[in-house]
């Protein structure tokens, strides 16, 4: 709708807006491919920690070449988040501090360092900080690669497109030893992919895209463009390829509305397109059909009733007696509260277990059956019983 | 400018005494509460939690249009403070993985955060130079009243701190345990957490929201290395953070263009850094130094064990060997030979070599000793 209307009121959009959007999207298809596998492997934080760390590899290389988009400094900046993951892991495994620690400890360490070399040498760098945090996604149309004349569109597009076309090619040619190296490191050792290569494999992919997207996009949303779609893909599929497919369309669509949004609100597009990622993530957290925050309560709530409707069958089992099976009795008997014995009794009813005569509780046929398959189960406690178990608390669902 | 005429001006000079006091009490109740953080392994939350505060800022000041900084803090925290619990929430409902949940929160909460800053930037009424401090802190913006809170807020935390020393502790080493004893451990947890949230939100105006979680960190991190009694940590980690602001405050003072936040995070991580290496117990240097040690007691023992098996095969355990029979094997040094002669456990007599009574009792109850260490 917004996009129409300020088609409409434009009538078309400039160049510039459509290079804006080509950036944005190609930036978060590239965070997205290794992001996947950060989430999956347990390493998103230490995205978070190379976005920060490879400030002083930026401000040297800015030193040495003066442009924000040579391959020289990209290549630096690289190294520098390279260099914090081998540092984090060599204080990891000097046992002195925990894991996540040592990240918390290497990164800010490095990063001051960043911001102090920029503010020291401020006068002859044209490099502000603010502007590595956030980025300017405003500008990089008009840093453009010009080639004996021939305008080839922006630098940062080249830049951020090659590095895409490098990590799609990297990702088609390991993609067997990358799925199984993050779901099973043992299986992928014994079937000689070296664990070693792989994981920096992927740290360096991670460290040359964050500093790729990060001129044009900032810091903070290189962050959010690795984790959040991968985390909100992760909330709706348990397939790895579904999971790669839903990050980069969750990337690209909250890329291209971020960027009107910003449009419309006149404020930062890195701003507003982490924003975006927020709001998808928020509502894929809410609504997700299987794993989101509703169904997972939803989903304890009958898991409640199941169990209490077991107790009460089990109760009913055990006293043969009538006294024990009235009505009024079981009420205080088990001690619930009204509005969850209707509950527990309407499920026996419905599915057949129980029959009320004369304010007596009996069991039918089917419930004891059930019930004596249930106490079997709590018995032995084997697996298979479980199984069975299973598909009858599905009928009760159903 | 010379040391003592610094330390003369920070007792004289308002503007300075009032930023040295002010990160020395922030570094004292971040380094006090971050050893909880560490001890917790939520090292990272304070990293979340910071830039969490970012959009609760930006609110505060869009909806009350203050730039009293006591009201943006307020934001902050309430901001924080649901970051905090949000994290929970994903880790415990959802299969998303605690690392996954920090950064998902950290970078939404912040990217919403710089959103609203450029939106404020924009509106027309915009006395909003005060707010991008909150990025990297600005040190030279606190004022006494600020100050005045910090102490305050430290003040209530060093004594909730004495209240409850015992619950933290425990619920700190053993929360299964905790929960067995009958403590509420859902309180504390949440009581410990709000404190650490308050340090943060403290530090933001000094040290900013980007490098706040290092002056959590770092001094805890440092002061583990020290003691292993929590008391100690505590005490030494609050030593370390309020020496950090000091010393970071007076490198920024006497350099040009130094902003004081990552000055002071530097001095931290150089604590961090010396206590990695010197700590008796646990550095990496008398690490080292042991490893050496023992390594040469074994070759020590292992030369004498050769030995002792060539003296065994003679009836006079005194007879003289040539040193040539040694060489060929790999426990063998001058060195060590020097040793067991220091030892008194062999005589020399220029290339023969003989074990004397002693050395050989002692070769022959090296195994019955290591049998009874087992």
């Amino acid at each position: 709708m917004l996009l129409q209307a300020y088609i409409i009121n434009n009538k078309v959009m400039s160049n510039a807006q459509i290079e804006i959007q080509i950036i944005a999207s190609i930036a978060a298809i590239a965070c997205a491919i290794p992001g996947t596998f950060l989430v999956l492997r347990k390493m998103a934080m230490i995205s978070d920690a190379i976005s920060h760390s490879i400030l002083p590899g930026i401000v040297i290389g800015f030193f040495i070449t003066q442009d924000l988009n040579s391959p020289l400094l990209i290549l630096l900046a690289a190294v520098t988040g390279i260099i914090t993951v081998i540092l984090v892991e060599y204080i990891q495994k000097t046992g002195l501090v925990k894991e996540d620690t040592a990240i918390g400890l290497v990164f800010p360490a490095l990063f001051s360092m960043g911001v102090i070399m920029i503010a020291k040498n401020a006068n002859d760098v044209h490099l502000d900080v603010d502007a590595v945090l956030l980025g300017e996604l405003a500008f990089a149309p008009f840093d453009r690669l010009v080639v004996s004349n021939i305008d080839l569109g922006p630098k940062s597009l080249w830049v951020i497109g090659s590095i895409l076309i490098l990590s799609i090619g990297l990702l088609f040619a390991f993609f067997k030893e990358l799925k199984v190296s993050t779901f099973d490191t043992g299986l992928a050792a014994s079937l000689g992919f070296s664990p070693a290569i792989l994981h920096y494999g992927l740290m360096s992919i991670s460290s040359v895209t964050t500093v790729g997207a990060f001129d044009a996009v900032g810091a903070i949303l290189v962050v959010a463009l690795m984790i959040a779609p991968a985390a909100t893909a992760y909330l709706l599929t348990n397939n790895l390829k579904r999971m790669l497919l839903y990050a980069v369309g969750f990337g690209v669509f909250s890329a291209i509305s971020g960027y009107w949004v910003a449009h419309w609100l006149d404020a930062s597009i890195a701003g507003s397109i982490t924003t975006m990622l927020g709001i998808i993530f928020l509502l894929v957290y809410l609504f997700a059909p299987n794993k989101g925050i509703i169904a997972v309560l939803y989903r304890e709530k009958q898991q409640r009733t199941e169990v209490s409707l077991l107790t009460f069958l089990l109760h009913l089992k055990n006293h043969t007696e009538e006294r024990e099976r009235n009505v009024n009795h079981l009420n205080e008997h088990i001690n619930w509260q009204k509005v969850r014995s209707k509950t527990v009794l309407d499920l026996a009813f419905k599915n057949n277990m129980i029959v009320i005569k004369n304010k007596i509780v009996s069991l039918t046929d089917k419930g004891d059956a059930f019930t004596t398959k249930a106490i079997d189960y709590i018995i032995t406690n084997k697996d298979t019983q479980i199984e069975y178990m299973k598909d009858d608390f599905f009928l009760f669902r159903g | 400018m010379d040391i003592l005429k610094y330390i003369e001006l920070v007792f004289s000079d308002y503007t300075l005494r009032t930023i040295t006091l002010g990160t020395a009490i922030l570094g004292a109740a971040t380094g006090m509460l971050g050893s909880f953080a560490v001890l917790r392994k939520q090292s990272l939350l304070g990293d979340a939690i910071s830039h969490a505060a970012l959009p609760g800022i930006a609110l505060a000041f869009l909806i009350t249009g203050a730039k009293d900084s006591n009201v943006l803090l307020l934001g902050a925290l309430i901001s924080g403070l649901i970051g905090t619990f949000w994290i929970r929430g994903i880790i415990t409902k959802t299969h998303i993985k605690s690392d996954t949940a920090l950064g998902l929160i950290l970078s939404l909460f912040f990217g919403f955060g710089m959103l609203l800053l450029t939106f404020i930037q924009k509106q027309p009424n915009a006395n909003q130079a005060g707010l991008d401090k909150y990025l990297f802190g600005q040190a030279a913006t606190l004022v006494e009243k600020d100050v005045w809170v910090m102490a305050l807020v430290t003040g209530i935390c060093l004594i909730v701190l004495l209240l409850f020393w015992k619950e933290f502790k425990i619920l700190l080493f053993d929360a299964d345990f905790t929960k067995t004893l009958g403590f509420n451990t859902k309180t504390i947890d949440v009581l410990i957490t709000t404190f650490i949230v308050l340090a943060i939100v403290l530090g933001l105006q000094t040290v900013g929201v980007v490098l706040m979680s290092a002056m959590l960190l770092a001094p805890a991190a440092a002061a583990r290395q020290w003691t292993n009694s929590l008391g100690k940590m505590v005490f030494l980690a609050a030593v370390f953070g309020a020496l950090s602001g000091v010393f970071g405050t007076a490198v920024s003072a006497t350099q040009n263009n130094l902003s004081t936040g990552p000055v002071i995070v530097i001095i931290a991580s150089v604590f961090v850094l010396v206590s990695f290496v010197f700590s008796p117990s646990r550095g990496l240097l008398f690490k080292q130094i042991r490893f050496i040690k023992n390594r040469r007691d074994l070759k020590l023992n292992k030369t004498l064990a050769f030995m002792y098996h060539i003296a065994k095969t003679h009836d006079n355990i005194a007879h003289p060997h040539t040193t040539k029979i040694l060489n060929n094997f790999q426990g063998f040094t001058k060195g060590t030979l020097q040793k067991l002669v220091h030892k008194n456990y062999v005589t020399l007599d220029g290339n023969m070599w003989s074990l004397t009574k002693e050395g050989f009792n002692a070769a022959s109850s090296l195994y019955n000793q290591q049998q009874s260490n087992e």
